[in-house]
């Protein structure tokens, strides 16, 4: 393959690449003590997170690549509709954290849990329960990882001329090494650093797009002659109530309960660090989406063609990027959306590989009698991490085809499977096993099978199929079956 | 606190999060769909579409600035004290 790329483009990329492995090793070697125990300082960071750290982790794992590219692109396309439809994300650090916050740090600290499926088991006293969770998480997890993987090779090659491979190599091998080298604090501090540069790269290319566009005014004014009704919230039909009703739904309101935010309450310092993480992260999670939106709809004045001559909506950011921007300010201009890309991986991987350890390996072992030594479990996570990771990054050197789709519909899958189970979980005494049972196993079945056969009530996106009918299955479950006995209600209910 | 007071505690700061959101959606209506058909501009944007993104935003800020002034508590996450 010949590569027509420009080294100078790479440059900022391989730098960054560089600081996130060595900021792993860093860690690794600050936390070789191993106060805590292994598992805790690898899967939660000994609970030491600062609210800056946290607010910054739990933005970067939720903003993904799409954030970046296929977002903003529609946002060129249909206008401002489509940030109001994007602010709704202002909820999604706020809402997880005030929510599960406190309840999960203290029931993690009560039960020396270091993931979110500890807690389940031990509210609803099922392994079945615990090994389906774990399944769901590695399987939807992984799904997620391909798309973000591909999202962001994609772009690398878009924009630097180098090709999808090579991009997948320079990061895809570094997110995977450097997770698994310094575990959680690691991704926590490296998704700081990645928040960093998505900011930065949005101002950025907002700087840049403005020049080029002949300043603000001129933009906006050439949008109202000519595209009116990207000043319209229906954006003449290109925005239906029905889809902002869903976004709600899918990227605000259901967010809570996705697994790898919420393993952000049991990885903090004290609940002053969770308060100041809630503003902190609120007001970072709007910047990005207003910002990088807005940036996609100023663009107008810069492609001023139709979308399809500048190769569809995924290409327009692409194609922005490489209009506006001097050749030598390229490199760093990816380094944003590539960061949102990696954030997510880190988090994800780490997730996953913790469920595959300690939710059912580790289990296993101890439901047998058998203890396994830190040691061990340090070789084991690390190579389970490993081999997690690899594992999608092969996947996505062959990308399975509508990768964009995957993202959402992992989205409502993990919301499907864990929204109630948890909701109802954690603050419901009648909840019990047989409820979470359904409306985890059943709601999560029945979401992907209309996903599967294309099925819609409406016209809406099938989580608001998930979510309702595993609503419906945790009622019917909880009032049919019995009780949780009154020891476990005591630990998690103290009246 | 207590085991019991810490509860109860994170109960009302899950409830008071939720109402934050309620709040935060009737906004959100107001702002955009509310506003849209105002024929105001400001910053050479439509009322609707200043107050619907970083209006929103803005009132986001606040409301989490008050839940945690107002609301939340801090205490004690370690398991110490007892009923």
């Amino acid at each position: 393959m010949t590569e027509t790329g420009r080294p100078e483009a790479l440059l900022p990329l391989a730098l960054f690449m560089a600081l996130m492995l060595g900021v792993s090793c860093f860690v690794r070697w600050q936390t070789r003590t191993g106060e805590g125990g292994f598992l805790r300082q690898y899967f939660v960071g000994n609970r030491d997170l600062g609210g800056f750290v946290l607010a910054m982790t739990t933005v970067a794992t939720y903003s993904s690549v799409s954030s970046f590219v296929g977002g903003p692109g529609m946002a060129w396309s249909v206008g401002f509709g489509w940030i109001y439809m994007a602010v709704v994300q202002v909820t999604a650090v706020f809402l997880v954290l005030g929510i599960f916050g406190k309840r999960v740090a203290l029931l993690a600290r009560k039960f020396n849990a270091v993931t979110v499926v500890d807690i389940l088991r031990r509210r609803f006293r099922s392994d079945a329960l615990a090994a389906m969770a774990a399944f769901i998480i590695v399987l939807f997890f992984c799904a997620t990882m391909t798309a973000q993987f591909v999202g962001g090779a994609k772009l690398f090659a878009a924009v630097t001329g180098y090709s999808y491979e090579a991009g997948l190599l320079l990061f895809g091998l570094a997110v995977v090494a450097y997770t698994t080298i310094g575990g959680f604090r690691a991704v926590a501090i490296t998704d700081a650093l990645c928040a960093i540069m998505m900011m930065i790269g949005i101002v950025l290319l907002f700087n840049y797009v403005l020049d080029a566009g002949d300043g603000y005014a001129t933009i906006m004014n050439h949008i109202a002659t000519n595209e009116p009704k990207m000043l319209e919230p229906f954006s003449g039909g290109d925005m239906p109530a029905g889809l902002y009703l869903t976004q709600w739904i899918l990227v605000g309101i259901c967010t809570i309960a996705l697994p790898q935010s919420v393993v952000r309450g049991i990885s903090y310092r004290d609940t002053k660090s969770l308060h100041r993480a809630m503003i902190i992260g609120t007001v970072v999670v709007g910047f990005m989406n207003i910002g990088v939106n807005f940036t996609g709809i100023l663009a107008h004045g810069v492609l001023t063609g139709p979308a399809a001559s500048y190769g569809g909506i995924d290409n327009i950011i692409p194609s922005t990027i490489a209009t506006v921007m001097p050749p030598w300010l390229i490199g760093l201009a990816i380094v944003g959306p590539i960061s949102a890309s990696i954030s997510t991986i880190s988090s994800l991987l780490l997730v996953g590989s913790s469920a595959i350890v300690k939710d059912v390996y580790l289990h296993y072992r101890e439901s047998h009698g058998e203890t396994a030594s830190d040691a061990s479990l340090r070789r084991l996570s690390m190579v389970v991490t490993a081999a997690l990771g690899a594992a999608v990054f092969l996947i996505a050197l062959t990308p399975p085809s509508l990768i964009w789709l995957i993202n959402m519909f992992a989205f409502g899958g993990l919301e499907t499977a864990f929204f109630w189970t948890l909701l109802f979980g954690l603050f419901w005494r009648r909840a019990n096993r047989l409820g979470a049972f359904l409306s985890m196993g059943g709601g999560t079945f029945i979401y992907c099978l209309a996903q599967g056969l294309g099925f819609k009530i409406m016209g809406l996106h099938q989580i608001t199929i998930g979510i309702s009918l595993s609503l419906v299955l945790f009622l019917v479950g909880s009032f049919l079956g019995k009780s949780e006995p009154d020891e476990v209600l005591r630990e998690f209910f103290p009246e | 606190m207590t085991e019991k007071e810490k509860y109860r505690q994170v109960c009302r700061e899950a409830a008071a999060t939720g109402v934050a959101l309620l709040l935060l959606i009737v906004f959100w209506l107001f702002a955009g769909f509310g506003l849209a058909g105002s024929s105001s501009t400001i910053f050479h944007l439509p009322l609707w579409a200043a107050a619907s993104t970083v209006g929103v935003w803005i009132f986001a800020i606040a409301l989490v600035w008050a839940l945690t002034k107002w609301v939340f508590r801090d205490m004690d996450l370690e398991e110490e004290s007892h009923d």
